[in-house]
């Protein structure tokens, strides 16, 4: 598959879904993209563009749900996420509505546009309300992959995609359904990552072999997690470790522990992301920068693995 | 004046027989913003009853029914005896109004038959009331939308999104009918933050409007009459003057009696007292 972002991938898959499916709507907050445009002039009567006005794109999209439309609403991530967080939560929690949020901007990917644009909070807030899945894409495949998912919901979903273009690891046959992938096997640790972090989790893991560490790579892509499949994937494996360019307090990470406490499946858990006690990220320099200052490169992630080894070694002796 | 049927007169019995109804389900509940409710009988009557709205209660997801969104979520305390005198649910469940048992609390939800929403977060009823009338113009359905607003939902800044969105859309199906009392919970509205000149900052929004006694059913029923096929590309919004807790004297405008009954075997006594001879 070429290069393509999860952006393209995802509404270039809608694009061909509406062509053939005139209940198709879009909600767009004054978005963008290569198949939005298409989609403006040649489906105008399912295009329907709300203004930098999120909130009543929940609404309007909620109201369309109502009237048996399947119903999209597009803004970056934080906003879509965060700014029309209580229609969310009333309109498409509390009813059940199956209108599916796609935000773009997963983590820091709108690295230089600083902490307003960032979305590393909005797993912690969404993954809370009742009947809603997030999906978060790890590549391009994946994302297309949540386009077709997303026409057959019945329960509302936050599509979640990176706002850069990733490399591909997903072959396109892939069944996503599942929610959780294991993409390395090994024994001394699981890496649990989720998103862009998957990738970073893969090269990872491949240095850690080279130091006699058998790592595993666990990709969690929705939540609430596959509890009984991911404690089947994480059962074996000496320790665990949770990779995510997202806050901690209720992440990935907190996602984790709670199916590991919930299922009686004590182990070491170290968590990886970005810590905020000293506020939101107002650094720039671009993503790699951002993520070396947080910990979340490789050599960073490398070394809290192998300490956090040996950690747990000498504490066991 | 004859509307479907009934005559002013039948109506306005109609509002008594629900005030009073209304009242004893939030006396016997301690609960209810029973106010609130009574400053939009006379529009949820004229509504329901006077030939506005066309609805199914045998089938009440019947494709072709108008509309009814309660944005004005607290004012839900109305709609269950009007749900069930049209005949949506057995008249015997309001009295599980707020009860282990019941169907129904203080602010409404999704699931009583007749409902369309699940209310009382302020402000967010409206906006899906324009999704459903831009759903309808893009299924060619012909239905009418109608949201009840209260006028201090009017300070939240999504019931502004969604007026600039309705009308950008041309969405003349939609209806909105603001209970205009002037009181929001502790406060008239002008002195808490003025909403004057509100008829002209909807109409500054590019809607129709226009400015009624809300507890008149001539004028009412004068202006949702002919709502249907009148020519204007516009939605229209109605500004209905009220008084919060019409039908009780010693209710109206006191911003304490937001949100509960009278509990007092006295003030039960008066209040039901006052309704017998509306």
């Amino acid at each position: 598959m070429e290069k393509i972002s999860q952006r393209d991938a995802f509404w270039d898959r809608i694009y061909e879904i509406a062509k053939q499916d005139k209940d198709v709507v879009l909600v767009i907050a004054d978005m963008g993209a290569p198949a939005l445009d298409k989609f403006k002039i040649e489906l105008s009567a399912q295009y329907i563009d709300v203004g930098i006005a999120e909130q009543q794109g929940v609404a309007v999209a909620s109201g369309l749900v109502l009237s048996g439309k399947k119903a999209f609403v597009y803004a970056i991530a934080p906003f879509i996420a965060l700014r029309c967080y209580e229609h969310t939560r009333v309109n498409l929690a509390s009813m059940n509505l199956p209108v599916t949020l796609v935000g773009v901007g997963a983590g820091v990917s709108y690295d230089d546009s600083g902490p307003t644009h960032h979305a590393v909070d909005d797993l912690s807030v969404l993954r809370i309300l009742p009947n809603l899945k997030i999906y978060n894409a790890t590549d391009s495949v994946m994302a297309k992959a949540f386009a077709d998912m997303s026409c057959k919901l019945d329960h509302p979903n936050y599509v979640r995609l990176d706002r850069k273009v990733l490399p591909t690891i997903y072959d396109k046959n892939t069944d996503f359904s599942t929610g959780i992938t294991e993409l390395a096997s090994g024994s001394d640790v699981c890496i649990v990552a989720t998103g862009n972090m998957v990738h970073r989790a893969l090269h990872v893991s491949e240095d850690l072999k080279k130091n006699g560490i058998k790592a595993g790579v666990v990709d969690v892509y929705m939540f609430p997690i596959n509890e009984d499949l991911f404690v089947n994937k994480v059962k074996d494996a000496a320790q665990i470790v949770t990779l995510e360019e997202h806050t901690l307090p209720g992440g990935l990470g907190s996602a984790v522990c709670e199916v590991l406490c919930d299922n009686q499946l004590l182990k070491p858990v170290k968590r990886i992301g970005m810590n905020f006690k000293t506020g939101y990220c107002y650094k720039y320099g671009g993503r790699d920068n951002i993520q070396s200052l947080y910990g979340l490169d490789k050599k960073s992630i490398v070394q809290a693995i192998m300490s956090q080894l040996k950690e747990s070694y000498v504490c066991k002796k | 004046m004859t509307v479907n049927g009934k005559n002013i007169r039948e109506l306005q019995q109609k509002a008594s027989e629900i005030r009073k109804v209304l009242l004893d389900m939030c006396c016997e509940a301690r609960t209810g913003h029973v106010t609130s409710a009574f400053s939009s009988v006379e529009i949820l009557v004229a509504l329901y009853h006077g030939g506005i709205l066309r609805y199914d209660p045998k089938n009440p997801s019947w494709e072709g029914r108008d509309r009814f969104i309660m944005s004005k979520g607290q004012a839900s305390v109305l709609l269950y005896p009007i749900l069930a005198d049209v005949g949506y649910f057995p008249k015997e469940d309001i009295g599980g109004f707020c009860k282990a048992e019941g169907k129904f609390g203080v602010h409404l939800q999704h699931s009583v038959p007749g409902a369309e929403i699940t209310s009382g977060s302020l402000g967010m009823g409206f906006g899906i009331a324009t999704g459903i009338a831009l759903a309808a113009k893009l299924n060619s359905e012909l239905h009418m939308v109608y949201a009840l607003l209260g006028d201090a939902e009017c300070y939240e800044g999504s019931i502004w999104e969604a007026a600039m969105f309705a009308n950008h859309n041309k969405l003349n199906n939609l209806v909105a009918i603001v209970d205009r009392n002037y009181l929001g919970v502790t406060n008239f509205t002008e002195n808490m933050l003025q909403l004057e000149p509100l008829e002209e900052k909807w109409k500054s929004f590019g809607w129709n409007a226009v400015s009624i006694d809300g507890h008149s059913f001539e004028e009412i029923l004068g202006v949702l009459k002919g709502v249907r096929s009148r020519q204007s590309s516009r939605p229209l919004v109605v500004i209905a003057k009220s008084v919060k807790g019409k039908g009780v004297s010693f209710m109206c405008d006191k911003p304490l009696w937001h949100g509960v009954p009278p509990t007092s075997e006295e003030d039960v006594h008066s209040a039901k007292a006052e309704l017998q001879y509306l």
